[in-house]
């Protein structure tokens, strides 16, 4: 089955949980972008925020290595970025990030099976500012 | 800042919400329309601060809630009767209607062993049967402060007595007021809510939403800093602490409402960051308390 048609399968059963998981697989997919996609998205997506983003990204993410990644910390005036699930969020800025730390995380590190473990579900990386992906190692 | 806040109806209304339910039981109590209560508080593994920070409550006061509200029968911290005296006054109530409120977490390790609270028929009487014993037969039962609610300090790593939360052990639902220590208020407030009309309404933590419904970081006075990017890179300054590691975004109570010691401040309004002594998982999930090598420079 063609990805989109899995992206829209999905979000026609699970419309409130899925947001997060067609950003994911969007933003982490290898290939070009299926223009259907946003085409099939544009007729049923309920979530506007979701489809700016969407229709607003670009394929060519920078991609960042686990070593790179460690570098974006928070510390020393360095910018605060996470990975989780193959994509780079922007935490500086962000509240729950204080000091780009989050009950008991650090930023600079791959926190998809933090978060898997704790929001699953939760629509809430949307808010976040996407700065890449992750490279394959 | 102080006369904005104190103008809004949000937070003067919210000031008054333990003195109104105080004061409505013990207007009950003098009419005869409601008994007062029998009150346990038992401390565990902790460090007496959640007693100590209610007898430091004002409007309501601890004078109220003990010569108005409840039977006192029995604190360790603040009862005349000492040694085995003290212990029977303790399981005197057990067959009998008590609440029971619970200070500090309890040390489970080797059947915990590691905090005898008293003796009784000269036999050693651990935190962990105290609790057991009293917890399952209470009408309701309170966890005052963190280490009761989630084993706070006292669980916090390496934890050689294995200290955890008291709803870990018991079977019944605990209502649970975190804060280290817990605010007078909320304590006050949730007690004399019961004896109006049994149990709170609470969060899917079991914290009641009137005392911790909302992030400390959404009523918090220094908030328009942080909407405009305004940090603080030094303890002193007025502004947003969010760079020095401020848990306000993470944490759920209103202690910029209610503030300490008679609502004369709180550590935000003194410049110091809130550590999120109320949220789950404090102190370990909460460090560091303070950072100074953080983000410095704008990047949105």
């Amino acid at each position: 089955m063609d990805e989109y048609k899995i992206v829209i399968k999905m979000f026609n059963n699970q419309k409130s949980k899925i947001n997060d998981t067609i950003a994911c697989l969007y933003i982490s997919s290898k290939y070009h972008p299926p223009k259907n996609l946003i085409k099939h998205l544009g007729k049923k997506i309920l979530n506007i925020k979701l489809l700016q983003i969407i229709q607003n990204t670009t394929p060519n993410f920078p991609m960042f290595t686990q070593a790179e990644l460690t570098t974006y910390n928070g510390k020393n005036g360095n910018p605060a970025y996470i990975a989780i699930n193959g994509v780079v969020y922007d935490v500086t800025n962000e509240a729950t990030w204080a000091a780009a730390t989050h009950f008991g995380l650090s930023a600079g590190k791959d926190l998809t099976n933090a978060f898997a473990s704790c929001h699953a579900g939760q629509p809430i990386l949307n808010k976040l500012k996407i700065v890449g992906k992750m490279a394959d190692e | 800042m102080n006369k904005k806040t104190g103008n809004c109806p949000n937070f003067s209304m919210r000031q008054k919400t333990a003195s109104v339910l105080v004061n409505k039981v013990i207007d009950k109590i003098n009419k005869e329309n409601l008994k007062k209560s029998n009150l346990i508080w038992l401390e565990l593994t902790g460090c007496s601060g959640n007693i100590i920070s209610l007898l430091d409550g004002a409007d309501p006061n601890f004078k109220d809630l003990i010569s108005q509200m409840v039977n006192f029968i029995y604190n360790n911290s603040l009862m005349a009767a000492e040694g085995e005296a003290a212990i029977r006054r303790l399981f005197s109530v057990a067959d009998d209607d008590y609440i029971l409120a619970v200070e500090g977490a309890v040390t489970t390790k080797d059947n915990g062993i590691y905090n005898i609270i008293g003796n009784w028929r000269g036999k050693p009487v651990t935190a962990y049967e105290a609790i057991k014993q009293l917890g399952e037969k209470a009408s309701y039962v309170i966890a005052v402060g963190t280490c009761a609610s989630d084993g706070g300090i006292s669980a916090a790593k390496p934890n050689p007595a294995e200290c955890v939360g008291i709803q870990s052990i018991l079977n019944k639902k605990v209502i649970k007021l975190p804060g280290c220590p817990c605010n007078p208020d909320w304590f006050m407030g949730t007690l004399a809510y019961i004896m109006l009309c049994g149990e709170p309404e609470l969060d899917d933590k079991a914290r009641p939403l009137m005392f911790y419904s909302t992030l400390i970081h959404d009523i918090c006075p220094r908030r328009p800093y942080f909407e405009k990017g305004i940090f603080a890179s030094k303890l002193g300054e007025k502004t947003c602490m969010f760079k020095l590691g401020c848990r306000g975004p993470v944490t759920r109570v209103d202690c910029p409402i209610t503030k300490w010691n008679h609502r004369v401040n709180w550590p935000i309004g003194d410049d110091s960051p809130c550590i999120g002594c109320a949220q789950f998982g404090f102190p370990d999930k909460m460090k560091p308390f303070i950072s100074y090598n953080t983000t410095r420079e704008e990047s949105k």
